[in-house]
Formats: structure tokens, sequence, C-alpha cells
């Protein structure tokens, strides 16, 4: 998961790096000739250890596709024959989505919250944020089972105040792996869009407000396009961190619930098909790219994300 | 120009430490010199510590060996390790589908039969490279509170009725376990027709009690599931049973129609401590006093019938290999079967869990 966090992001600031064709933001002067200036070179070794540590595994990851376990399209044909893997694949592209519309509505009023609060308060809210963080995945996992199931925590606490008399189905389905993820998910969301609020300067608001608009024009007209850049690298990082999820989903979930990354483990744990797994993982990793690009067709993802000053 | 220099002086000297970090964490396996070493590896958890410490602590502290321990088996590792040449685990446990698999493809080490009385344990559960280590049953569970000893299924087919015992069903989420032949048993098929499984049928009785299916994929989520009431019946590990019962928890077994397993032990290919594993194999099936410790503390049977006369007699009633137990069996796991369609039903166990 961790490395699903970072690549993207790194990615993106390497490619925002090369020689930058956008006209339009006027940038300092570039001395001519070099991609990178001297400082840059410094980020040469960190760019030979992503190509030790993941653009090489990845490449041996789509030759084995082809492969593994005899050279020829069969691990595709497999997959796409199949209706299961692509309901699966679906599926975790919609679960992925949902987690990222929850964790926003929830992350953005947070962190909102956080720019209002004093230092104490705001000290507080970012732990309460963060300690989850810091547990095991497991842990926490294991955690929402004791709270959400038919015996659990939730469910007996209402049972014996009279709220209700047949338990809530909270676990082993989707509610269930909505709340575990969007649980894991929520920092991933809160922080970049808590960067970017902390940098917003509330007069414009004021003044937009002095002009004249409502609180909720002020709200949607300034503030809003303001904090973009935020929203847009929450989303971005929930929505493809969530789609590499499986233990949440595996343990959590009921049985339309399974993601895609649970059938990767399986393939290699348990039958040791290290091919199909591979097209597997490669399937998902196209389908993202190609989501992204049709996003990035509609929406200017490098200035949204870059645009943060 | 001075300044370029140092840039480029300070970027090889990050590219070097990011080298040293990169190869920190390989190597490093030789113990002090002379000392055998053995690297154990099981599922993990208490079934684990216990297996280390009743059965081979005893014999490394007498043989002077550096024990230590790995968890849990992974098959993927395993075939790694051994396909690259990099071989850190000595012992692992295994399901005996994939130790005759292991076995065929090589990357196991043949039994040595100088160190190893294969003699001594049950011929059919022992291999070209592979001995057993613990026999268990896949039994019907419930939680006593919900069901008591006068009133639970007694036979698969009454597992599958939802109707006369309402409530979810744990499995376990793997071919293997059992949940097929439990299936079809509870479907008619008698147990000694079982094989070649009749996958079809099984997963049209399957699919009568789909929406009542919880799956555990740990002995410690088995317990909780069937001890919190969660499911309160769950096709079980009869040593998970007994010992969430002996720890006050309301979990109880029926032992009619129990579909006796086992798992067993490989060696590596290419380990470098392959013989100090086949030396403990050989002492671990001539010692059925340390199988009867380990089976007194959990509730597996014991690999030896030699070990029988060395288990306390409350326990005794809880072992697959009591005589009272083994009346009531049902069938044996053919792993035979399951060497050759392990990955086909698990691929159709996948796509139909996904459904």
């Amino acid at each position: 998961m961790a490395c699903q966090v970072t690549v993207p992001s790194t990615r993106e600031r390497v490619s925002a790096h090369d020689a930058d064709p956008a006209p339009a933001a006027p940038r300092p002067p570039r001395r001519a000739g070099g991609l990178l200036d001297r400082w840059g070179s410094l980020v040469l070794p960190l760019v030979a250890f992503l190509l030790v540590v993941f653009v090489l595994p990845l490449a041996f990851v789509l030759a084995q596709s082809f492969t593994e376990p005899e050279p020829g399209l069969q691990n595709y044909t497999d997959f796409f024959g199949s209706p299961v893997y692509l309901d699966v694949l679906a599926n975790t592209f919609r679960i992925a989505g949902m987690v990222t519309v929850v964790t926003l509505l929830l992350g953005f009023p947070y962190a909102y919250l956080m720019t209002l609060a004093g230092p104490f308060w705001r000290g507080v809210l970012m732990v309460a944020v963060l300690v989850p963080f810091w547990t095991s995945l497991l842990i926490r996992t294991f955690a929402w089972v004791l709270m959400l199931s038919d015996t659990g925590v939730i469910n007996t606490v209402l049972r014996e105040i009279g709220l209700i008399s047949e338990p809530l189905p909270l676990l082993r389905n989707l509610t269930g792996v909505l709340i575990g993820m969007s649980q894991v998910m929520l920092p991933f969301a809160v922080l970049p869009m808590y960067a970017t609020m902390r940098s917003v300067d509330r007069r414009l608001v004021q003044a937009a407000e002095g002009l004249g608009a409502t609180p909720l024009q002020a709200f949607w007209r300034v503030y809003a396009p303001l904090t973009a850049p935020g929203v847009a690298a929450a989303t971005l990082l929930v929505f493809v961190s969530s789609l590499g999820f499986y233990v949440t989903p595996a343990l959590l979930g009921g049985p339309g619930d399974v993601m895609i990354g649970e059938l990767i483990a399986k393939q290699l744990s348990g039958v040791l098909r290290w091919g199909f797994a591979s097209a597997l993982a490669i399937a998902l990793l196209v389908v993202t790219g190609l989501l992204l690009a049709l996003v990035a067709r509609f929406v200017d993802l490098r200035r949204m994300l870059g645009g943060a000053r | 120009m001075r300044h370029t220099r140092h840039v480029v002086i300070a970027a090889i000297a990050a590219a070097g430490m990011l080298g040293v970090a990169a190869c920190g964490g390989g190597g490093g396996s030789a113990g002090a010199a002379g000392e055998k070493e053995l690297t154990v590896v099981m599922w993990g958890g208490e079934d684990q510590k216990t297996h280390v410490r009743d059965a081979i602590e005893p014999w490394a502290k007498q043989n002077n060996v550096n024990l230590k321990q790995d968890e849990p088996s992974d098959y993927a590792k395993f075939q790694t390790q051994v396909e690259s040449g990099k071989v850190s685990w000595d012992l692992v446990e295994v399901e005996p589908h994939f130790a005759t698999k292991a076995c065929k493809n090589g990357w196991a080490e043949k039994l040595d039969k100088t160190k190893i009385d294969t003699s001594l344990v049950k011929a059919e559960l022992t291999g070209e490279c592979a001995v057993p280590v613990l026999e268990y049953a896949f039994t019907i569970g419930y939680n006593s509170d919900i069901y008591s000893a006068e009133n639970h299924p007694r036979t698969w087919a009454e597992f599958f009725d939802t109707q006369k015992f309402p409530g979810k069903r744990g499995f376990w989420k793997d071919a293997t376990g059992a949940i097929f032949e439990a299936a079809l048993i509870a479907d008619g098929v008698a147990p000694d027709q079982l094989y070649p499984l009749d996958l079809d049928r099984a997963f049209r009785k399957l699919d009568t009690i789909k929406q009542d299916i919880v799956w555990y994929d740990s002995g410690a989520m088995q317990q909780e599931l069937v001890s919190s009431g969660e499911t309160p019946l769950i096709q079980a590990w009869n040593g998970r049973i007994y010992r969430a019962a002996t720890a006050g928890r309301p979990a109880a077994q029926e032992w009619n129609q129990h579909i006796l397993s086992y798992d067993q032990l490989v060696i590596p290919h290419g380990s470098e401590n392959a013989a100090t594993a086949q030396e403990w194999i050989g002492w671990y099936l001539s010692n059925p006093e340390a199988q009867a410790a380990y089976s007194n503390d959990t509730g597996y049977g014991p690999v030896s019938d030699a070990a029988m006369q060395y288990i306390k007699p409350e326990v005794a009633a809880e072992l697959p290999s009591s005589t009272q137990n083994a009346g009531k069996r049902s069938a044996i796991m053919n792993y035979g079967y399951w060497e050759q369609n392990y990955e086909d039903v698990t691929q159709r166990l996948e796509e139909w869990r996904a459904r």
C-alpha cells in the first residue's frame, strides 16, 4: 500500500520536472541545455532508485504475464474470457470510487475545521486522524470486526437500549467495507486538503462577502476553487490507494465485495499462478492509467496538483 | 565548476547510501562458528509456538542447535526461495497437496532414509519428500450457548439445513478446507465414493446456503466467529474448538462424520541446514513423547500410534486418532486428488465466491 501511495505522486513530480510544454504558466527562466540544473542532479540517485525498485520489477511483471506458464496471450484470454474477473475489476473501481466520495465528504469539513481551530484543538484533531494511521492495518480491521458484527459492540449496545430488535447488517457487506476502508484512507484525504486550505488567504472570502456575495456564494465561488488542488490531490491519492486493498474487503466484505487485490494474492500464495497474477496486476494498472488519462482530458490534473501556491 | 563537482560528489554519496540501504537487508544466515542452525516455518500463532516449544526446542537444546522461526508458511515464498537459490527456510509445514507438488518439481529435498525411519508413521500420510507433522479433523463446531449437546447438527446434511438449524455457517476460505467433501456428503454421496469430487454437484449444494456462509482464513478468526455467536455453526479444525472450549469460551464440536486431514513437513531444496532438518525429523518420528506433548496441549493428533499411550485421558476424547473418534470418521482428505486439482478448484471457488 505504501508503494502505491508514493508512486503516482512521485511520477507526477518527475514528469513535471521534465521539459514541460505548458506555455500558459509563466516560469522562471531556465538555463538552456540541461534537463536538470546542477542541484537538480541530486535527484538522480532517487530516479535510479525508483528505476531499480519500481520500474524494473514492473517490467518483469509485465514480461511474466506474457511468458508464464508458457509464452502467449493465455493469461489475458483467461482474464477476458471469464465475466467474473471483469466483474471483480469493475467492483474494485466501484468500491474505490465510493471510498473516495466518503473520505472527501468526511475529510473536507474535517480539514476545514482544522484551519478554524486554535493551536491546541488543531493538534487534537491532527492526532485523532493520525493515530489510527500508525496502528497496524490488520489490527484496525479486526477491531472493526469486533465493533460491527451482529454480536459486536454497536449492535449489542443498540439492542440493549432497545433501539433495534434485529442486528443491523454492518459487517460482511458493502457497508462494512466502506467503513473500514474510509477510516484507513481518511488521513490521505485530510492532509492534502488541510495543507491547501491553510495557505488560502481567508481575506479573499471576506472581500467577496464585502462585495455583496452571500456566504454560500463566497464559499462556492472563492473558497472552493482555491482549495480545489487539495481536493484533487486527495481524490487521486485515496482513489489510487484504494484500488490495491484486499485485507479490509476480505475481512469486512461479503460475497459480492471481492476486490482484485484479493484475487491477485490468492493466485500467488495459493496456487502459484505467477503469470495470471501478473496479468491481473497489469490489467489493474492499465485500466487505472486509462482512467486517469480520461480524467486528465477534462481536468488539468497537473495544474490542479502543482498549483497549490 | 567547483560547485558542480560538490554536487556530483553529493549525488554519488547519496547513491552509495541508497545502495548500502538496499543491500543491508540480506545476508547474515551463518551463526556462530560450528553451531548448527535450523529455521522452522509453520502456520504461525499459538499453534506454532506450542509445536516448537513441545517438540523442537527440547531437541535443539540437546543437540546445541540454534533455533530460528519464521511464519506463516507461504508457497509463493517457498518457490521463490528455491528457484532463486537463496533459501532461508529449512523446515516448512505445508498442506500435503503442496508437499507432493514441491517434491515432483524438485523444490523439496528427498527424505534421508538413513536418518528417518518412516515405518514409524502411517504410510499413506508419508511422501518421498514429506512426513506428517500432525493430524487434525474437520468437525462440526457449534456455539454452545446457542446450540447445545442435545440440540446441534450431527451430520453434514444437518449442517447444511438452515431451516432446522438457522444461523450463519463458517467455512475455511481454501479449496482444501473440506468444504466440497462436506457438501457432497451432505448431498448424499457415500463417503467412500467422494473422489474424484463431483464439483458441479458440490457447488449446487453450496448454492443453497451461499447467503449464510462466512469465510475464515485463520484459526483465531475461527474461534472468534464461533464463540461470539456470529456464526453459531462452523466447519472447524478440531484443535481450535478444543482450545476455545478449554479457555472457557462457549464452543463445542460434533465428531460424527468428521473428515480427517493432516499437515506435512518438507525441506526446501537448497537449504543449507537440510541435514540438520533431516536429523530433527528422524528424532520427531521416533520420539512419541514429544508428539504426545504437543497433542496434549493442542488437541491435534500425534503422527505415530506409539504416542497414544502418553496422551492424557481427558485429551484422548478430543483427538482424531483416539478409537472412540476414529469410528465416527466419514472420510480422509485425498491429497492425491488435491495435488492434481488444487489450482483448478481454487479458481472455481474464487469465481464462485466473487459471483
